[in-house]
């Protein structure tokens, strides 16, 4: 029996069968408009100006604060526009905008060569100059992650193969395709902490991904594939660590302080092309699937406009009624087709309109199927009880912050009630309140 | 004048219905509930306090300068003693039967919160008359909420009104009324129906 | 183009609250049939009578309160059906119309409606109906295929054992063909509406504390309304726990009073009260705090 985490859901499965058996296929369109704060961390500064022209993987964004990394241009061309240009449903973000002139110039390179002979020591810092961040949603700045500080030890380096959201199959294809580059740079950043154990975790409904990574792993060091049982939230890290490790992150903290890194496989494929080819981030795979004329897995590159993405997949076979980026479960959605790829963008997905519309909430029937479902072992009733009346220290105290807003509980709920949404606000709350009360110290 | 019989006005009806002592002021529940199981129990219940309930109104307003406060509530129970002895002792003479029905409760309603309720919250700060009329609304309303309960709950549980076969004989009578439990539905439900109306009117007043 | 805007998560499963209760009408069909089968024309009238009075009570009440009509949850409709298969088949309309009537306006709505009952409400209509009309409760109902007796629930059995498991018996509507039950109980299980914990260990600490005082455990588990009461009774979302251990304290203290009180108590069936004392209970248990969150432990997890 493989081994699993308490509680999970199995969400819709038959939304990857559009895309499981389509191969990944590059497509570049003719505007890009790149944001300047794709990645957790204060938004990179323009570096370039209106008119310029910009080969690809120039840089156009200096990178801001700690947190901060640099941004690449994706297309060579001419630089449309720098300005704050609404952004999803945030406050308008500043923008670079270039009009791709297809010639196709790159920026000089700066390869390091084999993962296995390069110089430990400067791994991380091609990771930080090539831009890499979170590319399974997460988005936070990977060398970041992998700096550690010397009183923190790291054991495991963990590849997340799961794909456990809906709809997403970008990291089965690239798996399946790219099982090297997988592979390569998961070994770069274990020879980068000196960490000796690197497991790869896949979940089971991906039989040739599997196949592939197996292949790939065998004669490299220390790496291994772990089939893991295909439940969602299997890909959070949260669950991952305890899967794969039997180790759990403490409440609040970092997988480091349980001796655990969690990169996803599409950023150990940038990280490899980083090292060996010195290429810093301009594309990423990403799904396209739902209401349109022809689901596909595309290579675009960052800054891609959604509409121009649909438009390659045979436009929307029906009207649209919702898009979002992400996977069903926690994807966000966006007002309109204008909405631009960032680096994190694993997927978008169209519902038609009978699909879009939320149901109402009903009473709680108090089945218990939330309390079943979560993975982290909280009482989203409980919890929902004192968010409704906005008793925030009383949701603190159920432990709400512990919450990963995985939406296994509202999935599972047969009364429709927005548990989810709730408990997105409740925290938002508390952590305003925790901000004032430290000021006010 | 007419204002002190406007005043006694209100302060008749506030025993009768604005502070009901059953249905608003939610005192002395263990008589209604436990004496209610027929409506000649609920209204001789209910007639004895009342009794009760004026002769240790006016005898407490007339002393109300002369009892020491440090001990009051000692000098009110001797007065409320002295009355409910005189009225079983007058049941027991002359209503055996109804004595024998009411049982305990009779002499408890010497602790009847009713009573010495009343007697702290109104007789021992108001004049004698004031603290009569009182004594009668209050008596007055919980009598007729005790026979309220007693009808209902005879004609369910027993088919009667007051010992009158009303629903003849194919009627099956609901046992559960004439029990405890039952006592605490109807209780419960004619509480829950008084709120509610009473809700509505505000908010009818209010808009 | 005007895209909804919506928090995630974006689907659904695709149960919903009136799927969890179709499921359970469909697995109380074989109960339903059984009824029927054994004692005729009269059951359906009372199952039909109660189920149409617990939604007559439910659009009543809400149409009335101004409340949006929720009949369409068919949560009513279970209700009732559940207080007509505990009832004999003997048993005069009114008394169903009350009883669905009390169910739904008293111990349903009153409380806050559907999510917020403090009892099982057709097992506290039972009660109410018992305590009521006696006589009228206990009566047994002669088809002529066996000899009538008066108590309902034959707990001194001279029936055989295939007699009981088949429902060949005297006995409340629904409750007497085990067969029925644990196809029921089956369906319920396979469509995942219950969990399998409050039956099976409610039944097992019945027989083991039965075994225990000299009664035989299939005895214990054939006779009377044990069963049906730990497969549709016992499971009712609302008053049964939501943590694991918290449902196993309560189907425990279920089986056990339930064998108290027909071993030492002046009743021959203990399924109802020992039921709705553990529903009372439920909250109670509900606050011992088991589950352990992750990431809260009291050892310190290695790597630093």
């Amino acid at each position: 029996m493989k081994a699993t985490f308490r509680g999970g859901v199995h969400p819709a499965h038959g939304s990857k069968r559009q895309t499981q058996a389509l191969a990944i296929r590059d497509f570049v369109s003719d505007t890009v408009q790149i944001v300047m704060n794709m990645n957790i961390g204060a938004p990179s500064n323009p570096c370039v100006k209106k008119g310029d022209h910009v080969k690809i993987g120039q840089v156009i964004g200096e990178p801001v604060g700690a947190l901060g990394i640099p941004v690449h241009a994706s297309v060579s061309g001419e630089v449309v526009s720098v300005e704050p240009l609404p952004y999803l449903t945030e406050a308008p973000a500043m923008c670079v905008t270039i009009k791709n002139d297809f010639q196709e110039e790159w920026e000089e390179l700066h390869p390091l060569g084999n993962v296995e002979t390069v110089d430990p020591a400067q791994i991380i810092p091609a990771i930080k100059n090539a831009g890499i961040c979170g590319m399974g949603g997460a988005s936070f700045p990977t060398h970041v992650k992998l700096s550690i500080r010397p009183d923190q030890h790291c054991d495991y380096v963990l590849a997340n193969g799961a794909e456990c959201e809906t709809h997403i199959t970008c990291d089965d294809r690239l798996m399946r395709e790219n099982a090297t580059r997988v592979v390569d740079g998961l070994r770069a950043v274990m020879r980068a902490m000196n960490v000796k154990e690197g497991i790869i975790g896949i979940e089971d409904n991906k039989p040739e991904a599997i196949a592939a990574m197996e292949k790939a792993c065998q004669g490299r060091e220390g790496v291994r594939v772990q089939v893991m049982k295909t439940k969602y939230p299997q890909g959070g890290e949260k669950q991952l660590i305890k899967v794969l490790t039997g180790r759990e992150v403490p409440s609040g903290g970092l997988p480091i302080q349980c001796g655990c890194v969690v990169v996803n496989v599409g950023t150990c494929a940038a990280i490899a092309d980083a090292v060996i080819d010195g290429r810093p981030v301009i594309d990423r795979v990403l799904t396209v699937t739902g209401a349109v004329r022809e689901p596909a897995n595309l290579r675009v590159r960052i800054g891609t406009i959604t509409a121009d993405i649909i438009g390659e997949c045979g436009g929307y076979s029906v009207d649209p009624g919702k898009i979002f980026f992400g996977g069903a479960m926690t994807g966000l959605c966006v007002p309109n087709d204008g909405a631009p790829v960032a680096k994190s963008t694993n997927g978008i997905v169209v519902f038609s309109r009978e699909d879009a519309v939320s149901a109402e909430e009903d009473p709680c029937i108090r089945c218990g199927k939330c309390v079943d479902a979560c993975p982290i072992g909280l009482n989203p009733y409980d919890m929902k009880i004192s968010a409704d009346v906005e008793k925030w220290d009383d949701c603190k105290k159920k432990h709400v912050m512990d919450c990963m807003l995985c939406g296994a509980c509202a999935f599972i709920c047969p009364a429709r009630r927005w548990l989810t949404p709730s408990f997105k606000i409740a925290k938002q709350k508390i952590a305003e309140q925790a901000k004032k009360e430290a000021a006010a110290k | 004048m007419s204002e002190k019989k406007a005043n006694l006005g209100k302060v008749f009806m506030n025993g009768v219905i604005t502070e009901n002592p059953t249905f608003r002021l939610v005192l002395g529940t263990c008589p209604t509930l436990a004496v209610t199981t027929s409506a000649i129990n609920g209204a001789g219940m209910g007639a004895a306090a009342t009794f009760v309930l004026l002769g240790s109104n006016i005898v407490i307003s007339a002393l109300r300068k002369v009892i020491p406060d440090k001990v009051r509530i000692p000098c009110f129970i001797v007065v409320i003693c002295m009355f409910v002895t005189i009225i079983q002792l007058v049941m027991q003479a002359f209503l055996p039967s109804l004595y024998e029905s009411l049982g305990i409760f009779l002499p408890l309603i010497v602790v009847n919160c009713i009573i010495l309720g009343r007697a702290e919250a109104f007789a021992s700060k108001n004049p004698v008359v004031a603290s009569a009329v009182d004594g009668i609304g209050m008596g007055l309303g919980f009598t007729l909420a005790l026979t309220l309960i007693g009808c209902i709950r005879e004609l369910a549980g027993n088919g009667s009104i007051f010992g009158i076969n009303v629903l003849g004989t194919a009627y099956q009578p609901m046992l559960l009324m004439i029990l405890p439990a039952g006592g605490f539905l109807v209780y419960g439900l004619l509480l829950g129906i008084i709120n509610a109306l009473t809700n509505r009117k505000k908010g009818a007043a209010k808009a | 183009m005007s895209l909804i805007l919506s928090s995630a998560p974006h689907i659904r499963a695709k149960d919903n609250t009136q799927r969890l209760m179709l499921n359970v009408i469909i697995s109380l069909l074989p109960c339903v049939a059984a009824g029927i089968y054994y004692f005729g024309w009269r059951a359906a009238l009372v199952i039909a009578v109660s189920t149409v009075s617990a939604v007559a009570a439910e659009l009543i009440w809400q149409k009335l309160a101004r409340k949006k009509v929720r009949i369409y949850d068919l949560s009513a409709v279970v209700t009732g059906l559940l207080l007509g298969l505990t009832v004999p088949p003997s048993a005069p309309w009114w008394m169903l119309v009350i009883g669905s009537f009390f169910a739904i306006m008293v111990v349903k709505q009153l409380f806050g409606g559907i999510g917020d009952n403090f009892l099982n409400p057709a097992l506290a209509a039972r009660a109410v109906l018992l305590a009521s009309w006696p006589a009228l409760m206990t009566a047994g109902y002669n088809v002529g295929r066996f000899d009538a007796v008066t108590t309902p629930t034959p707990l001194l059995s001279s029936a055989s054992t295939m007699d009981l498991l088949l429902g060949n018996v005297t006995g409340a509507v629904g409750e007497t063909c085990k067969i029925a039950i644990l196809l029921g109980f089956v369906w319920l299980l396979i469509t995942g509406t219950i969990r399998w914990e409050i039956p099976v260990i409610t039944v097992a600490s019945a027989c083991l504390l039965g075994w225990l005082l000299g009664t035989d455990p299939l005895t214990t588990v054939l006779t009377g309304g044990l069963l049906f009461g730990a497969v549709y009774m016992a499971t009712d979302y609302v008053t049964s726990p939501m943590n694991r251990l918290a449902r196993i304290l309560y189907a425990v203290g279920i089986g056990v009073i339930i064998v108290l009180i027909r071993k030492y108590g002046s009743y021959p069936e203990g399924v109802t009260y020992a039921i709705l004392l553990m529903n009372i209970a439920a909250p109670l248990f509900d606050r011992i705090p088991v589950q352990r969150i992750y990431g809260h432990t009291k050892a310190k997890k290695e790597g630093k």
